[in-house]
């Protein structure tokens, strides 16, 4: 046998050949089926539902605490008795009854004081537009024993509020 | 028997269209996301002073202690007396928290007190926590009172 008997020679068929050909032996054109690509979304919201759950249970509407700052003179701690400079402007917080909002607003030397720390601003501002007074005039605030801690604070904020400088508290 | 093409067609399985559910959790949890103001075990839940127009400020301190005071029983009011406790620690006396300040200040000489007191306490208790700290020659004071709704 010669070499070129061996070789090979290239069968080249055609797409209609390879349908006969499958036809001849009974087959079927086997569809390729296409795999859906689709994303698992269920553990994705399982973590969703467990954050939301969490942020439900957990969340609280309350309004945000801040702070209202002061020095005091610390290096002699309260022993030492601070003379003031020139007159203050003392307000005076007393108790009048047994409900939290029952109190009353005195400043002394001045009559007309507002019954509410909303007001007492404006009225702090009017003092300090007359001689002798200014936003350094110092104001002291005393507050009887039994007047409730909310009302103490409500004169700082109102105090502050007019521009005062210099804040001091004082025993009634 | 033969079958027609349309007899044989199978209906398409049952799908549940979950991205408008997605949507929505999505958007209530980022909503909670950004709402939530975790607070800390040193904050001990009380009713705070609420002033009008408030000027609180929200400040980041370091080198600070809180100390809460609270009513012992908060259903008696006023009347059942009040403890203070250095941050989420328990409950003590005035003398106690006392002798606590006074380590604290000789460890750390520019330890800043922030007082978070109950709005029903009476200033008398108030005072005399202040009188204390005073004592122990702590230069910062700072209450704790709820800032404006605006920027609550």
């Amino acid at each position: 046998m010669s070499a070129a008997t061996n070789k090979t020679t290239p069968i080249t068929l055609t797409r209609e050949d390879v349908r006969a050909m499958r036809a001849k032996r009974g087959l079927k054109r086997r569809r390729r089926r296409r795999l859906a690509t689709t994303v698992n979304i269920a553990p994705m919201i399982d973590v969703s539902f467990l954050l939301l759950i969490f942020f439900l249970v957990t969340t609280t509407f309350e309004r945000a605490e801040g702070i209202l700052s002061s020095s005091m003179p610390a290096e002699q701690g309260e022993r030492a008795a601070v003379a003031l400079p020139i007159s203050p402007i003392v307000v005076r917080i007393q108790k009048t009854g047994e409900m939290h909002e029952d109190f009353a607003i005195k400043i002394d030397r001045f009559d007309g004081a507002p019954q509410t720390f909303d007001a007492l601003p404006d009225f702090l501002r009017g003092l300090f537009k007359m001689p002798g007074f200014d936003e350094e005039t110092p104001i002291v605030i005393v507050a009887a024993n039994d007047v409730p801690w909310d009302h103490v604070v409500a004169c700082w904020n109102a105090v502050v509020r007019a521009g005062s400088k210099k804040i001091a508290f004082a025993e009634p | 028997m033969s079958y027609t093409r349309k007899e044989r067609h199978t209906p398409p399985p049952m799908a549940f269209n979950a991205t408008p559910l997605v949507d929505v959790i999505f958007l209530l949890t980022i909503f909670f996301m950004l709402v939530t103001r975790f607070s800390s075990a040193e904050q001990t839940p009380m009713e705070l002073p609420k002033p009008d127009h408030s000027v609180a400020e929200l400040v980041k301190m370091t080198d600070r202690v809180i100390v809460n005071c609270t009513l012992v029983d908060p259903q008696a009011g006023a009347a059942g007396g009040v403890m203070f406790a250095i941050g989420a620690n328990p409950r003590e006396s005035l003398g106690a928290i006392s002798d606590r300040l006074a380590n604290v200040k000789a460890l750390r000489p520019n330890i800043k007190v922030i007082i978070r007191a109950d709005r029903r306490l009476p200033y008398a208790d108030v005072r005399a926590l202040m009188r204390m700290i005073s004592r122990h020659h702590i230069e910062l004071l700072n209450v704790v009172a709820h800032v404006a709704e605006a920027e609550s």
